[in-house]
């Protein structure tokens, strides 16, 4: 009972800034956090806005594409090294470490110099065989951060590969199961919380990040590359109207999953 | 003015001093200097009867890189609807980053937005354009101030055209501070001394070492040695004092956590207009006055249609409603013709001519001085 | 998993599902890793920005950032303390005593905060631990002219802020794993309720404690946003001393040293650290190196 107790104040710790960002969302005045009354402005101005719902949308593809790449690409790669063993593995061990290590803005400006010199190199012979110059973009930006992300998404699924019975991985090969059906039929469901954690985290931290898109996104502006620029001239309540509708949405979101599995479980 | 001629710089000061004398009105001084709006002739500044450049080859889009909530929406619509050319815009929280950005290279921008202490440095790294001032119709050199415009100018080369123009001073919260400071002498003795714990400074070197500076009475761009080593004393005296070193201190002076701060003229205006008791003060001993210009960055994918653009947004008209959009005053005199009477009239906006003698440009030499980073980044971990 | 298979397939299986990962190393982390390196031992360019040289100055010139490097160090460990006892029994409550059928929704409800701007969260707190918030209420109560923002305290409270739902999910995926069968043998042998977690819990959920702590660590060492906004600029870390030297006077060569020397320092750190673990808890094969 305390412990639910415990869990209800972690949960009001969590979101009690948050409610702070939804009420100064209806505040009539310019600056984010100081009421000068109630309105429903914001909204309005931000998704009239061009420059804020294009922010949004490419934050959400950027993102959105990051964390099935990170996932994928990180899953699959712990699965590979829990079979390797040797200089290659500690080779890879310690390069999972040091992409997390490297502060974002080191590997914001040194990703870009690195990009710059490559495309340097490479668009002369690619004009002359008539593609496309390679340039800066959203690409780069998903890359830049799936790079950070599938290392993460490599930790959380380690922690949960170790210690997991193996006497059902073994029992299943025993029935000759071929690989694919043991890894359909066990792995992948022991696996699947830790999955669907790296994903999330993965989400999070690419919407999040303001320091390394900034360098690599080329022309484009991100929502936390917008936020942060705009420390200097003021931010205004749109930035809350923006944070509440997505929090909105993705409560309403997920409150629909959770009544569709009820629906689900009550229906089997 | 009246005749289209450029004040010199001599001019400018006797102008000066003449108002100081209270023998010109302010009104004459900000006219005959082109501050203000009693000069621009009617002539000379209704767009429309200057000949317009073509915009049918234009197409494909722009990279407007430029400050947060600094152009009117509703302009850029306008150029898109009569250009065809779509605006993508970036926004950005420094001129560091800027730079940084443009040297790391790669960025596929057209115009941008730099203030006049990095052009020198955009230049000397070969990283900017000089501009075709012919491809630029609408802007007149004539109707803007010299001390705007040579800042916009390198070897006699113009590389950049100016947009507007601020002052760094410091906000006072006169509900708790009662002390009247006038002077950047009594806003570190302020923060020394009675003010401790609610004083804010900006995380910038290049003001926050320039007006500990000019507490001892020095450039604000000295970079001599021995002045930055006093100046340096000044910070890490008062550092155990300072509320904060943030350049974000909007949220805490509206909250009431700091009571002064140093200040650029938007936020003094926009803390002046929510909250009547903010009081926004030019250091008497000076400080910085700063202006932002238009550019072109070298291997700009759509060069024409930034010409167009730029010369799109400096049309008096169109300009006017700028200056309205981001609150800043125009450099041109044309564009303060047009702009209403409350904004010409904000002491903020157009500070008493006697507080403008004393402001000084940043130098580039003064942005990039290593020792100046040094000392901030010992500031800032003492 | 591969016994059953002959071996020449089994390698061929392990590189496949490495190799995207492997791709990913090679041009995001090794390439510019490189150029960290290279940067290293470079000059300072006249007006800011690279020129190329080799020299050792750049590290010589270390001791100049020594302050920050010492405020990283003591408050990075003690952020991530705090984070794994705010988040373990959380995690604990949600892994093993949450109703089933909440317990994904209340998963993701620990994340979603983090779907807002992080700026507007700041200044949340800004308001929060300013002196209308919480200093306001404790001189309800007798205890005058406390100040939380900009203190190294405020400092701690957005990181065990900010950093939960990274140390939450760690933790919580290892607990989830847990057998419930395990609890109750332990406790029909007539363990009680401590012992039983100090026995058989705590030692099965070390993993996800370690991984967690050693993201957040991280994560805090390189931090720069919240020592700026909730520290007032007066809490100074490296990672406010990197952005200082890389976007602000643009010494990206002295930049690059320090960034180098940080990530060693993290290296020993973390070696130590799991060391240390290791040896502790009985998680033979744990998720770390």
């Amino acid at each position: 009972m305390s412990l639910r107790l415990y869990a209800a104040f972690i949960y009001v710790f969590l979101y009690a800034p948050i409610a702070l960002i939804v009420f100064f969302s209806f505040n009539a005045g310019r600056y984010a956090m100081d009421w000068q009354g109630f309105s429903l402005d914001w909204y309005g101005r931000a998704f009239t806005n061009p420059i804020v719902t294009k922010a949004l949308v490419t934050s959400l593809m950027i993102a959105g594409s990051t964390a099935v790449i990170a996932t994928v690409v990180g899953t699959l790669c712990a699965l590979g090294l829990e079979r390797m063993r040797g200089w290659l593995r500690q080779l890879f061990d310690a390069l999972i470490y040091v992409a997390i290590m490297v502060p974002g803005v080191v590997i914001g400006i040194s990703t870009l110099i690195a990009f710059v010199t490559v495309f340097d190199a490479v668009n002369p012979a690619l004009e002359a065989v008539g593609m496309a110059r390679l340039q800066m973009g959203l690409w780069t930006v998903i890359a830049a951060h799936v790079l950070f992300n599938l290392a993460v998404v490599v930790l959380i699924i380690r922690a949960r590969l170790a210690g997991m019975d193996r006497s059902l991985v073994e029992a299943s090969e025993d029935l000759y199961a071929t690989p694919f059906a043991t890894f359909r039929q066990v792995v992948l469901p022991a696996l699947l919380p830790s999955i669907l954690a790296g994903f999330l985290l993965s989400f999070t931290f690419s919407f999040e990040d303001f320091i390394i898109a900034f360098f690599v996104a080329g022309p484009n502006t991100t929502l936390p590359i917008y936020v942060f620029s705009s420390i200097r001239r003021g931010v205004t309540p749109e930035i809350n109207a923006i944070g509440t509708a997505v929090l909105l949405t993705s409560l309403a979101l997920l409150m629909l999953a959770q009544f569709l599995l009820r629906a689900r479980a009550r229906a089997l | 003015m009246s005749d289209n001629k450029i004040i010199t710089p001599q001019k400018f000061l006797d102008e000066l001093r003449r108002f100081q004398k209270g023998s010109v009105t302010r009104r004459h001084f900000l006219g005959v200097t082109g501050l203000g709006l009693a000069t621009a002739v009617l002539g000379t500044a209704m767009p429309g009867l200057r000949p317009r450049k073509a915009y049918a080859a234009l197409s494909g889009t722009v990279n407007l890189t430029t400050w947060p909530n600094y152009h009117n929406q509703e302009n850029l619509d306008a150029f898109t609807k009569k250009t065809g050319v779509t605006i993508n815009m970036n926004v950005f929280g420094s001129n560091e980053e800027m730079l940084a950005k443009l040297q790391a290279g790669s960025t596929g921008w057209d115009v941008f937005v730099p203030t006049n202490y990095t052009i020198t440095t955009y230049k000397g790294l070969d990283l900017i354009e000089p501009l075709d001032l012919k491809l630029l119709p609408n802007y007149d050199p004539a109707t803007q101030d010299q001390r705007f415009t040579s800042e916009g100018a390198v070897d006699g080369t113009v590389y950049a055209v100016p947009k507007d123009w601020g002052t760094t001073g410091f906000v006072i919260n006169t509900k708790n501070v009662t002390q009247k400071p006038a002077s950047w002498k009594e806003f570190w003795d302020l923060t020394k001394g009675p003010l401790t714990g609610r004083v804010m400074v900006h995380d910038y070197q290049l003001t926050t070492i320039g007006n500990a500076l000019k507490y001892f009475g020095y450039s604000f761009n000295s970079n001599d040695e021995k002045q930055l080593g006093e100046a340096e004393k000044l910070m890490l005296e008062a550092k155990p004092h300072l509320f904060a070193i943030n350049s974000d201190y909007q949220p805490s002076m509206r909250n009431g956590d700091a009571w002064m701060s140093v200040c650029w003229t938007g936020d003094g205006v926009q803390l002046k207009r929510d909250l009547p008791e903010m009081e926004y003060v030019i250091g008497k001993e000076g400080g910085e006055i700063w202006t932002d210009y238009f550019a072109i960055p070298k291997g700009a994918p759509n060069k024409e249609a930034a010409y167009a653009l730029i010369d799109w947004l400096l049309t008096p008209e169109i300009n006017a409603k700028e200056v309205q959009a981001h609150g800043y005053p125009s450099t041109d005199a044309r564009t303060n013709k047009l702009v209403p009477k409350e904004m010409l009239e904000n002491p903020i906006l157009y500070p008493a001519a006697d507080l403008l003698t004393n402001l000084e440009f940043g130098a580039a030499a003064t942005l990039t001085n290593p020792l100046r980073a040094e000392i901030m980044a010992r500031f800032k971990s003492a | 998993m591969a016994a059953s298979l002959p071996s020449s397939r089994s390698k061929v299986v392990t590189t496949l599902l490495v190799a995207p990962a492997g791709l990913f190393f090679l041009f995001l982390l090794i390439l510019p890793l490189i150029v960290v390196i290279i940067y290293s031992f470079g000059a300072r360019a006249e007006a800011g920005g690279y020129a190329p040289a080799f020299t050792f100055d750049n590290y010589a010139n270390l001791p100049a950032r020594g302050q920050a490097f010492i405020n990283t160090l003591t408050l990075a460990p003690l952020g991530t303390l705090l984070t794994v006892l705010f988040a373990y029994p959380l995690a604990y409550f949600l892994a093993v005593k949450a109703n089933e059928r909440l317990r994904t929704l209340l998963l993701v409800l620990v994340i979603v905060p983090f779907w807002t701007s992080q700026l507007l969260r700041y200044y949340a707190w800004i308001m929060i631990l300013g002196s209308k918030g919480i200093p306001s209420w404790l001189a309800w109560i007798g205890m005058t002219d406390v100040r939380i923002i900009n203190t190294p305290w405020a400092v701690l409270i957005g990181a065990v802020y900010g950093f939960l739902p990274l140390m939450v999910l760690p933790i919580y995926v290892s607990l989830e794993k847990l057998d419930k069968r395990l609890l109750e043998a332990s406790a029909d042998l007539g363990a009680d309720a401590p012992r039983t977690f100090w026995q058989v819990t705590l030692p099965l959920s070390l993993p996800g404690v370690a991984t967690g702590s050693m993201l957040v660590f991280i994560l805090l060492m390189g931090e720069y946003i919240l020592p700026q906004l909730l520290g007032g600029g007066k809490v100074f870390f490296i990672g406010n001393a990197l952005v200082d030297l890389f976007l602000q006077s643009r010494n990206w060569p002295f930049g690059a040293a320090v960034s180098t020397a940080l990530v060693a320092i993290m290296f020993v750190t973390i070696a130590v650290y799991m060391r240390f673990v290791l040896s502790r808890g009985d998680t033979r094969r744990a998720a770390l190196v």
